[in-house]
């Protein structure tokens, strides 16, 4: 131990994570928020169609009426939440941790130190390939429930957010030059 | 000890080795045939003798030579060059395991029973990696696995620490703590009550249902009714819990020794060494920087008997299903020895700092969701179908109630934070009181979370994430936990100190 200090620390000087300007998502992704949605939706539409198709005497016609404008409340719902949650997403990087806060009814900020990071991934699902976006995961030894995963970024971003990432988990030596290596990946590497 | 063991040349396993193989064999061809057998022994009259003895005889003599042959195509050897440990098996399928001596993190020397008849021991090594490919080595002898675990330990240690102080200790690992009988004693007659009970139910409900099936009267239920219905209603009260205790006590007791009988920690060069067990005796090794979480549990009683038990909980490589070997506990440790054990592990006896209290409103919302919840759903099934009087009801809800109350405002009253430099210290419990310890350098992450309504009144909740399981601390100051989580992340992205 070379120069030892032992300083008293001031909390309150400390930086404080709760006052970080976070980004937001892409809008884009509330597409894909309200495909998946939708996706679910539609399987019990169709369930209940066929129903009503095959044996319209399941249910009288009041209870009828009640699963559709039930179906359609919740339908509606679903668009308002999506919407709303979507805007208390968000994210930001600062010189030593991730943070992504998220959360409508309980609001929750997970902060991983970048010298915790095991290892990053990054994931294109088929509905945002369409549209460009990408998610970046970041793994941790606590197991998954310390996993931290922003979805929702473009993807050139989402590459920078990852090799910046890879470059804090394996800094490189400091006789070689840093190279620039977000324009160098190639595309190849977000199938995954 | 004869040290000039030469572990570079493939070795055989220890010849007495075969007849764990063959047991082993055995066991698992009875149990792959058993319905078979059953059939047989049913219909044991009706058959052929000699063809049944035969094809028995048969079995075990084929069973025999492949264990034989398992056990000369079993060999192990240490491959100084490539610096790996190779273990080469198979009769037909033949299989090389080599595992890179670096990545080496526990070797434990177990014994099963039949290892202990024979007199042999298992080796076994745990890597870093996936939990598939562990190696193990069933039959050798104590001296030998001793020397090889020494053998293969410093390899994975000296290459992780190179720098490190380098100075070699005594090579006989030191006798540090023992746990004697009568701390076991102590710990089985006042922990884990509902484990046993549990196993105890189990146990019954299979047996009676075992009974049912078989239509046999070996204990006549009317006989016992009867002979309950004679006495007061108190005294047979009395009697059937009387009965239900003592039989808990018992199998606790039973339990605790045979699991923990001889309990030994000894601590050589960096590792600490616990070994224990009666019937199969379990030697584990804990390397003091793996471990992340440390869990001191005691109640009431055990404070007076002055006993404790001490959970360990290292890094596992796969924090969705923690393995068992992973979460150690070392039971009934004196006070002088938990703080013994404390030191040992963490360098320095935790001190607890500042103390961070819950809301009021914790109390309030379990108060709620534990004691007017179940009485309203209660009252609500009491109403539709009467099961009981309302007398009843009322005597039930009162007794249950004061029960729930008192359980709960305890849970509140102990539900303490301590923050220090060095250590977090959570305090949770109503009856068994659990104290988490962690190191601030070994949180993986940090979680903050807040319910909406919990705004106005300013009160959050924060979880912090290691590698041997969560912390987490519910319904306090909010503006207390945001500090405090400053304070954790310049902690752990400050401190220079490796995590594992």
């Amino acid at each position: 131990m070379n120069e030892f200090t032992n300083n008293p620390i001031d909390i309150n000087q400390l930086p404080k994570f709760e006052e970080v300007q976070l980004k937001g998502l892409h809008p884009k992704y509330v597409t894909v928020l309200l495909f998946n949605f939708s996706l679910l939706l539609i399987l019990v539409i169709v369930g209940f169609s066929t129903l009503f198709y095959f044996n319209q005497d399941a249910f009288s016609n009041a209870i009828w009426m009640t699963i559709l404008v039930g179906l359609v409340l919740i339908l509606a719902g679903l668009v308002l939440f999506t919407k709303f949650s979507f805007h208390k997403k968000g994210y930001a990087f600062r010189e030593h941790d991730a943070i992504y806060k998220s959360g409508l009814i309980s609001e929750t900020t997970t902060i991983i130190p970048f010298n915790r990071v095991q290892h990053v991934a990054l994931h294109q699902g088929f509905i945002s390939r369409k549209l460009g976006l990408a998610s970046i995961e970041l793994f941790t030894a606590g197991g998954s429930s310390s996993d931290l995963e922003i979805p929702g970024l473009l993807l050139a971003d989402a590459q920078i957010i990852k090799n910046l990432v890879s470059q804090k988990i394996n800094p490189p030596k400091q006789d070689e030059p840093i190279q620039i290596a977000s324009t160098e990946t190639p595309l190849t590497e977000e199938h995954e | 000890m004869n040290k000039s063991v030469d572990f570079s040349q493939p070795q055989r396993q220890s010849l007495p080795g075969i007849l764990v193989m063959f047991a082993n064999s055995l066991q698992k061809t009875v149990r792959a045939l058993w319905p078979m057998l059953l059939i047989w022994l049913v219909k044991f009259d009706t058959l052929n003798k000699l063809v049944f003895f035969g094809s028995v005889a048969g079995v075990v003599v084929l069973i025999g030579i492949i264990s034989y042959l398992q056990y000369l195509f079993f060999t192990f050897h240490i491959d100084e060059e490539n610096g790996e440990f190779v273990i080469q098996k198979g009769v037909l399928n033949k299989t090389r395991i080599t595992i890179q001596l670096h990545k080496i993190q526990q070797v434990n020397i177990n014994q099963s029973l039949i290892q202990r008849l024979v007199g042999v021991h298992k080796l076994e090594i745990d890597t870093a990696g996936s939990d598939k490919k562990e190696a193990s080595i069933s039959a050798i002898s104590h001296e030998l696995a001793t020397i090889l675990k020494e053998r293969l330990i410093n390899h994975s240690q000296s290459e992780l620490t190179e720098n490190a102080e380098k100075n070699v200790e005594e090579i006989t690992p030191t006798s540090f703590i023992k746990i004697g009988l009568p701390s076991l004693i102590k710990i089985g007659f006042t922990s884990n009550y509902i484990k046993s009970f549990a196993l105890i139910f189990l146990f019954f409900t299979t047996i009676v249902e075992n009974l049912q099936q078989l239509n046999a009267e070996v204990i006549d239920e009317d006989q016992v009714t009867n002979y309950l219905d004679t006495l007061p209603i108190y005294t047979s009260i009395f009697i059937v819990i009387g009965f239900f205790i003592t039989l808990i006590l018992l199998v606790n007791l039973v339990r605790t020794i045979l699991k923990y009988f001889d309990f030994t920690i000894q601590k050589s060069k960096q590792a600490i060494i616990l070994s224990y067990g009666l019937l199969s005796t379990k030697n584990t090794l804990l390397n003091p920087n793996k471990v992340q979480k440390i869990k001191v549990t005691q109640n009431y009683f055990q404070k007076k008997l002055d006993v404790t038990t001490i959970g360990i909980h290292q890094a596992s490589s796969d924090a969705e299903k923690v393995k068992e070997k992973d979460q150690i506990e070392v039971p009934g440790c004196a006070e002088i020895e938990r703080d013994a054990i404390l030191k040992l592990l963490l360098g320095q006896l935790p001190q607890k700092g500042t103390m961070y209290l819950p809301n009021w409103r914790k109390l309030a919302v379990n108060t709620f969701f534990f004691l007017l919840v179940p009485i309203a759903i209660t009252l609500f099934l009491n109403h539709k179908t009467e099961f009981v009087t309302w007398n009843d009801w009322f005597m039930y809800t009162a007794i249950f109630s004061v029960f729930a109350g008192v359980m709960l405002w305890f849970s509140f009253k102990n539900y303490k934070l301590f923050v220090s430099n060095d250590f977090i210290i959570k305090q949770n419990g109503a009856w068994d009181i659990d104290t988490t310890i962690i190191e601030p350098y070994k949180i993986q992450a940090i979680e903050t979370q807040q319910f909406f309504w919990q705004k106005a009144t300013n009160i959050g909740s924060v979880t912090l994430s290691t590698a041997g399981g969560t912390v987490s601390f519910t319904t306090g100051n909010y503006t207390e936990i945001k500090q405090l989580v400053n304070y954790w992340l310049y902690e752990v992205e400050t401190w220079e100190k490796n995590w594992m």
